[in-house]
């Protein structure tokens, strides 16, 4: 520590220090534009000079590191000369165009010179003006050259942060413009995190142009709902309608970073599929009805069925309370445990729960990725979870993290990485065991015998350098986190592979390292869904729903209602279900299988089969073509709510507009469809069942809504570790030579939210197939390409990208394109899944029947069509 | 050598690849005579860096051209010591008979005249750079032989082959 | 008579050729070096001879190479700043020019004191002649084991590699040719970390000037006190100046430190135009604050011509004669720099275009009543306020000028024209 006089007042500060932070620990406010907190000071602004005694000249706060005993003054004559004249220089070019500014009444420089500048300017010359029209960097980057102050903010947070290095300045001195590669960002992020450092209005939002001045802007801060990163963000409404996103430098576990589906992705409350009305089906069409109608409807449909299974499917993408009240609706008004909340896998919960309880830890991701390690499995982060990329980056750039990286996919953050091992699609499972083995190995006399039994005493190695410097690394740290893609969990070896991740987990602590894990998930509250016991198996706190009877009673006791013992299906079990005709009623919210299941005519002939089909969401999604009643919900910013995130840290959702149309609240909906079967679920308001969530789950026990501040709160983990069980390792993968499919989120879509995002979609309008510079060119296909990529199942046609770091035989297909129909290529229980890629010719049309099967837009949406 | 063997030749000297974005912009002139954008496009692949690193460069030193020169590019300095030593005349003078002005390129791309910062060769101010050569102690007359010279260089090299035109010799 | 040093060879028919070089006792130095002293002898022999930068800033170099880290795993870089921007200069490009064997040792001698396996030598893009005779140079040099692994026989090895400028005045300030070496645009760093500690990819790095180097095979051959001995002890040693501007005998000259600025411009020199008189000289390149006619008794090395409140700079010596208009020799200078700002920092990007708005007003005889105080204004806000020392060097020219021909700027503003013309 050393101790620093600033005006007067003394403070001690870590060695390190700048003085600027000092000062801002004393609330002595120093003017800045070119220091963002996150990066490494520029210091080039020249508004945070300060005096400091011994020196002759003043010195830039932001970059001067305190000394022992060092005394500064801030609030000098000649200081405040200076900064009215760094500002009257400033001001010189500067278009003082503020009237009709997009940044006025929010802008830096304007405070700026209200606070310190000079009064008036003997500046009259003519001014500098680079473009009399403003460029349009991209779809959804504006910019004027005119206004930019030259504190380089947005080109470093595009290299430094978000690692695109899409942005940079061009030409020198006077001449100095920030600008993308010969004047574009066509093929950036289009993260707009430039725009939102940005202190002037040169970056500005495009979709945001000239929609409002910020003083008419009623602002909602709020969660993000298109991962589990779970960025704080502020949205911007006028009038009720949704305007802009923007974030703030003091919240969240991402400050002030979004990535582009945050930022520009929000759009999709107001996108043109949302349901109007409550609908039925009428002789084969859906027709829009009231909501007394469709009460009517279903009444009579539920009775018809009431003694037949019944299934609930919800979407992970719904607040907490939501999740926790439908698992409710289901165990005691339609008295079954069949309930899931995805349809993309089927979660191994003997092999998951243990994980969730025993190693998932419930801590900030800043802490967590401090660890000497950091290992990254599977996915591809960069666009699964932006944000979270964008710290790993800052933990391996700046606080001296071993990033290392194991996946099929490749990613942007390879590069940052000290190990980035490449397996073969689907071979995330055998990957995890060479490691542990590996380790196993290293560690010799330092593990128990009967660790190394199940183990086996040699590594399964691939036998590469990277699995060797990979598990050094591992081995050398004090520390090691494991972050995990939730997408592990699509493939039929998703058991073996957390089988191998608790292995790998067990050896690190028998070894004495700090460790921590978390899942990377795509679904901004996955981690709530499992915690609300929207599972089969589970109950709410991730109880077990049929072998813990004490823990069912006691629920039990506190719902007021008799929780069901009998094993409960998974989504995949309950297809099974309606395909043999045992299934009544199955309910779906906020889900579209019919798009995400992998196998699309599966799926499709079992929603077909079942008796009744409630789909409540709002939007009209492929599934919503297939039920019997429609009823429409409110959508994300039309409800409040909790989400907890993948560090377990439960956040407020606030409501920013009412339910569009005729929608009701989920949980409303949830009361009429009880009231229905003449029952009712108690409490029923979000406020009083967040209470209940915070009396009943054990990890969410003392948390009160007032005390998820601006950055929420952390859940607690669950129970101690359990006794150390090991699984032999996967049976070697057999070598498949041609083709793999594998999905995943691209950055611009996760999920049908962001595919019903206008923005977005100009963004990223079209879908593309991936693949390695090599397959392509023994394909003889190129970059820009059409190819048709066709499984056993079925076949699609898209843009070829070209990726020359992919490794041979890896093809990959966003999921979340609904044009292209991906699942119906998929086979149930296979995955990856075996394909070719061939070219496509003009004149070549899929051929139909072994095409995607007919659409169910044709069928349902005439209805639809009529838009109620 | 092609253009990518000299260029993975400059970038052999360092340990970053991106150190030799600068000697392969020099060498894609070269061989270009300026830097449009397929040009630098194609240095960051040779060079696996990233494009706007490449196209910053580009535009910050004044060596680099991004837009195309005459066959003779007239650099005349107009420094202090060149200014006071009469370089004003000259680019006047050169202005006149060019019938351009500076920063421009005479219709028969044949000349482009700039006026440029110090050349380090004040010792015989005034001075202009064509090509690799100065040419020091310029009045008129000396400025008219030059062009009488390099018109007739121009003359022998093939027409508008710009690449094909060999550097005025020493 | 002074007996030149540096520039011994200059004149010599194929000055730039090894067999030159070799006849006039070339590479004895670096042999010497090699089999008589470690490395932090010659470091220490350096420090003894009091040399001092000879790129602008008089920075001690024994001092500067001192700082170098003895241990870490990290490689050792030297730079040579030979990228000669300076407006006025000429000295590095004649020394590549006719002498290059004289730099290429004194590279390998000052890489051996700091332990640098690797030199590059940053040369000005413009500058196609000295670059061929220095690739000319390092090639026969290494040819005969000058250069390479095992330097004569030693366990020594040494690589220099040219790196190209491309036109931009600012990579010659040290941290700003580090960016650009690194192939980033030439921004300059922040210090601390000085480059001595984290340079050149991160790695201990010296910068030295063309002439400082070209200084040390000869303080290894003669000694220390030799090189002491000559001119201030404070600031010794031959120096080269190179004259230019409105005089009889422009040229490069070789000379004591520390030689009254007078004697070099009338004496050697050979002092105004005829029919013209000095009206004021400019001695270290543009940078350097000029000097008015009656000061011109001044020493020139670095402590007499910071106490008379100008520098010695890269001593481009520039005679103005009385026949010039102030405020154009001005107005040409803050144009100069207003071209070359980087655009980093706001007091030199913004205020040198301010600067030349209002400059190029009143040369043209637009000026008002107030200008020159604003002028004044911009100087008091740029200077001391910049990131490096571009601001400040126009800023101290600027106000020189001002201070020192306030009258010719206020005449051009009351009669609105340029009195000279
Ligand atoms: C704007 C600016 C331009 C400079 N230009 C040069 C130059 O062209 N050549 C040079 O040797 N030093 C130049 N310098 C000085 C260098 O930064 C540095 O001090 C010098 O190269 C160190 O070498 P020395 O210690 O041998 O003088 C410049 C400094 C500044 C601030
Ligand atoms: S003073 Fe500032 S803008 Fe000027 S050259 Fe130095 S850093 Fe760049
Ligand atoms: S904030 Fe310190 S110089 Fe800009």
């Amino acid at each position: 520590m050393v101790s620093i006089t600033i005006d007067g007042q003394t403070l001690e500060v870590e060695a390190g220090s700048t003085v600027l932070q000092a000062a801002e620990r004393l609330g002595i406010d120093i003017p800045t534009f070119c220091y963002l907190k996150r990066l490494p000071p520029l210091a080039s602004c020249r508004m945070c000079l300060v005096e400091i005694e011994g020196l002759r000249r003043l010195q830039p706060s932001c970059a001067t590191a305190v000394t022992d005993g060092m005394v500064v003054r801030t609030n000098t004559p000649l200081i405040e000369e200076t900064r009215s004249s760094m500002l009257d220089m400033l001001l010189a070019n500067h278009p003082l165009d503020c009237p009709i500014c997009d940044k006025g009444g929010e802008c830096e420089l304007q405070d700026m010179v209200m606070a310190y500048g000079p009064r008036k300017s003997e500046f009259r010359d003519p001014k500098r003006v680079f473009h009399s029209r403003d460029i349009r960097l991209s779809p959804v980057v504006i910019m004027n050259v005119n206004r930019c102050i030259q504190c380089q903010r947005c080109v470093r947070m595009c290299e430094e942060v978000v690692g695109a290095v899409a942005l940079g300045t061009v030409e020198k001195g006077m001449d100095t413009a920030v600008t993308g590669f010969e004047g574009s960002l066509a093929t950036c992020d289009q993260c707009g995190n430039c725009i939102e450092v940005c202190p002037v209005g040169a970056l500005m939002s495009f979709p945001y142009r000239y929609k409002a001045r910020p003083w008419d802007l009623a602002e909602t801060d709020t969660i993000c709902p298109h991962c589990g990163t779970g960025c704080q963000l502020t949205v911007g409404a006028r009038k009720g309608e949704f305007m802009r996103v923007r974030s703030k430098e003091e919240h969240g576990v991402n400050r002030e970073t979004l990535c582009v589906r945050g930022r520009f992705g929000l759009d999709f409350v107001e996108s043109r599929d949302r349901i109007k009305r409550p609908m039925v089906r009428r002789d084969g069409a859906l027709v829009p009805v009231s909501w007394e109608e469709a009460g009517d409807y279903l009444r009579r449909r539920l009775a018809a069925v009431e003694n037949k299974a019944a299934g609930g499917l919800a979407s992970a993408c719904l607040p907490n309370e939501v999740l926790y009240q439908f698992q409710k609706l289901m165990r005691t008004v339609f008295r079954t445990n069949n309930i899931d909340c995805s349809s993309r896998w089927s979660v191994p919960f003997d092999m998951l729960g243990p994980l969730l309880t025993g190693f998932y830890t419930r801590a900030s991701l800043h802490e967590v990725i401090g660890n000497d390690c950091v290992l990254v499995v599977g996915g591809n982060v960069t666009e699964e979870n932006p944000v979270t990329e964008y710290l790993l980056r800052d933990a391996a750039r700046r606080r001296q993290t071993a990033l290392l990286m194991l996946s099929a996919r490749p990613s942007r953050l390879d590069a940052d990485a000290r190990v980035a091992l490449r397996v073969p699609p689907g071979g995330e499972a055998p990957g995890l065991a060479a490691v542990v083995g590996g380790l196993a190995a290293r560690a010799g006399r330092e593990l128990p015998d009967d660790a190394f039994a199940t183990i086996g005493r040699s590594a399964v190695s691939f036998g590469s350098e990277g699995s060797d410097r990979l598990v050094a690394a591992l081995k050398e740290g004090r520390s090691a986190t494991l972050l995990v893609s939730i997408g592990l969990l699509r493939s039929p070896e998703a058991r073996a592979t957390l089988q191998q991740l608790n292995n790998l987990l067990q050896v690190l602590r028998l070894l004495g390292k700090d460790v921590a894990m978390q899942f990377l998930f795509d679904r901004a509250n996955q981690m709530g869904a499992w915690d609300m016991g929207v599972l089969p198996e589970a109950l709410p706190g991730l109880l077990p729903a049929t072998d813990d009877d004490a823990a069912r009673a006691a629920l039990g006791r506190a719902w007021g209602a008799e929780i069901p013992s009998e094993p409960g299906a998974n989504f995949d079990a309950m297809l099974e279900l309606c395909d043999v005709g045992r299934m009544g009623a199955l309910y779906i919210v906020g889900s579209d299988p019919l798009m995400t299941y992998p196998d699309r005519r599966i799926v499709q002939m079992a929603l077909g089969a079942a008796d009744l089909l409630i789909v409540q969401d709002a939007f009209l999604t492929d599934t919503a073509g297939l039920a019997d009643v429609v009823l429409p919900a409110a959508s994300y910013g039309e409800e409040a709510g909790t989400f907890t995130n993948n560090e377990g840290r439960a956040q407020k959702l606030r409501k920013f507009r009412n339910p569009a149309f005729e929608a009701r609240g989920n949980l409303e909906i949830f009361d009429f469809v009880a009231a229905l079967r003449h029952q009712t679920l108690q409490p029923s308001t979000q406020g009083e069942i967040f209470g209940e969530i915070a009396r009943v789950v054990p990890t969410y026990q003392g948390l009160t809504q007032d005390g998820l501040g601006a950055d929420g709160a952390f859940t607690k983990a669950a129970s101690p570790p359990p006794a150390g069980a090991f699984f032999a390792p996967p049976p070697t993968p057999k070598v498949y030579d041609g083709l793999m499919l594998v999905t995943g989120d691209c950055l611009f879509h996760n999920g049908y939210l962001s595919e019903r995002s206008e923005i977005l979609n100009t963004v990223a309008d079209d879908p593309y197939v991936e693949m390695s510079t090599q397959d392509a060119g023994q394909l003889d296909v190129s970059d820009g390409d059409q190819v048709i990529v066709r499984s056993a199942q079925g076949e699609l046609k898209a843009k070829l990208k070209v990726n020359r770091r992919f490794p041979g035989g890896l093809v990959f297909v966003p999921e979340n394109y609904r044009a292209l129909r991906l699942n119906s290529l998929m086979r149930r229980g296979e995955y990856p899944c075996p394909v070719e890629v061939l070219k496509a010719h003009d004149t070549f049309e899929i051929a139909p029947g072994s095409g995607p099967p007919a659409s169910p837009e044709d069928l349902g949406q005439g209805m639809a069509g009529g838009s109620p | 050598m092609s253009m990518r063997e000299k260029i993975e030749e400059a970038a052999a000297r360092y340990p970053d690849q991106r150190s030799a974005i600068m000697p392969a912009l020099l060498i894609a002139q070269q061989e270009h005579g300026h830097l449009p954008g397929p040009v630098l496009e194609e240095v960051a692949d040779i060079l696996g860096v990233e494009r706007i690193w490449v196209y910053e460069l580009a535009t910050f030193y004044t060596l680099f051209h991004t837009v195309p020169v005459g066959m003779f590019h007239l650099e005349l300095c107009d420094n202090v010591s060149c200014m006071l030593c009469g370089s004003e005349a000259l680019l006047k003078h050169l202005e006149e008979v060019l019938g351009i002005e500076k920063g421009s390129t005479t219709p028969d791309g044949l000349f482009t005249l700039s006026t440029v910062e110090c050349l380090g060769a004040c010792e015989m101010a005034p001075v202009m750079q064509v090509g690799d050569d100065y040419h020091g102690n310029l009045d008129v007359g000396r400025l008219d032989a030059l062009l009488a010279r390099l018109r007739a260089e121009a003359g022998q090299a093939p027409g508008d082959d710009i690449a094909a035109a060999a550097p005025p010799g020493e | 008579m002074f007996e030149p040093v540096l520039l011994k060879n200059i004149d010599v028919p194929d000055g730039h050729l090894l067999a030159t070089y070799e006849a006039g006792g070339g590479y004895q130095a670096l042999a010497k070096a090699l089999r008589e002293h470690t490395p932090d002898e010659v470091v220490e022999l350096v420090k003894q001879s009091n040399l001092r930068g000879r790129g602008g800033a008089g920075f001690p170099t024994g001092m500067k190479w001192g700082f170098v880290p003895k241990r870490g795993d990290k490689p050792k870089y030297l730079c040579c700043n030979a990228d000669e921007g300076e407006p006025g200069t000429f000295k590095d490009r004649i020394i590549m020019e006719r002498d290059p064997h004289q730099l290429v040792e004194g590279l390998a001698v000052s890489a051996y004191a700091i332990g640098a396996e690797t030199a590059y030598v940053y040369v000005r893009g413009e500058y196609v002649k000295a670059i061929r005779r220095l690739e000319q140079a390092i090639a026969e040099a290494r040819e005969k084991g000058y250069l390479g692994d095992g330097v004569l026989g030693s366990d020594f090895n040494f690589t220099i590699h040219i790196h190209c400028g491309a036109g931009a005045y600012i990579c010659g300030e040290e941290t700003a040719m580090l960016e650009s070496l690194e192939g980033k645009r030439a921004q300059p760093r922040l210090k601390p970390p000085f480059p001595a500690v984290a340079g050149l990819y991160a790695s201990p790095t010296v910068i030295n000037n063309v002439e400082t180097l070209a200084c040390v095979p000869h303080i290894v051959m003669r000694g220390p006190h030799w090189f002491r001995a000559i001119g201030p002890d404070k600031s010794p040693g031959p120096k080269l100046y190179c004259v230019s501007g409105q005089v009889k005998k422009p040229g490069l000259y070789e000379l004591p430190m520390g030689i009254p600025l007078r004697e070099l411009v009338e004496d050697h020199a050979g002092g105004p135009l005829p029919g013209r008189g000095i009206k004021a000289v400019i001695p270290g390149g543009v940078s350097a604050p000029i000097i008015p006619r009656d000061g011109l008794d001044v020493g020139m090395d670095f402590d007499s011509l910071a106490a008379a409140g100008s520098m010695l700079g890269s001593a481009g010596v520039i005679v103005v004669d009385d026949s010039t208009c102030m405020v154009k020799v001005a107005t040409r200078i803050i144009e100069f720099f207003h071209h070359e700002s980087c655009g980093k920092c706001t007091p030199c990007r913004e205020g040198l275009n301010w600067a030349v708005k209002v400059l190029r007003r009143i040369e043209a005889g637009e000026g008002a009543p107030g200008d020159l105080e604003q002028l004044d204004k911009l100087c008091k806000g740029i200077f001391g306020n910049t990131f490096c020392a571009l601001g400040d060097g126009a800023a101290m020219g600027l106000r020189a000028a001002l201070a020192h021909f306030r009258d010719e700027f206020a005449a051009h503003i009351d009669e609105r024209r340029c009195p000279f013309h």
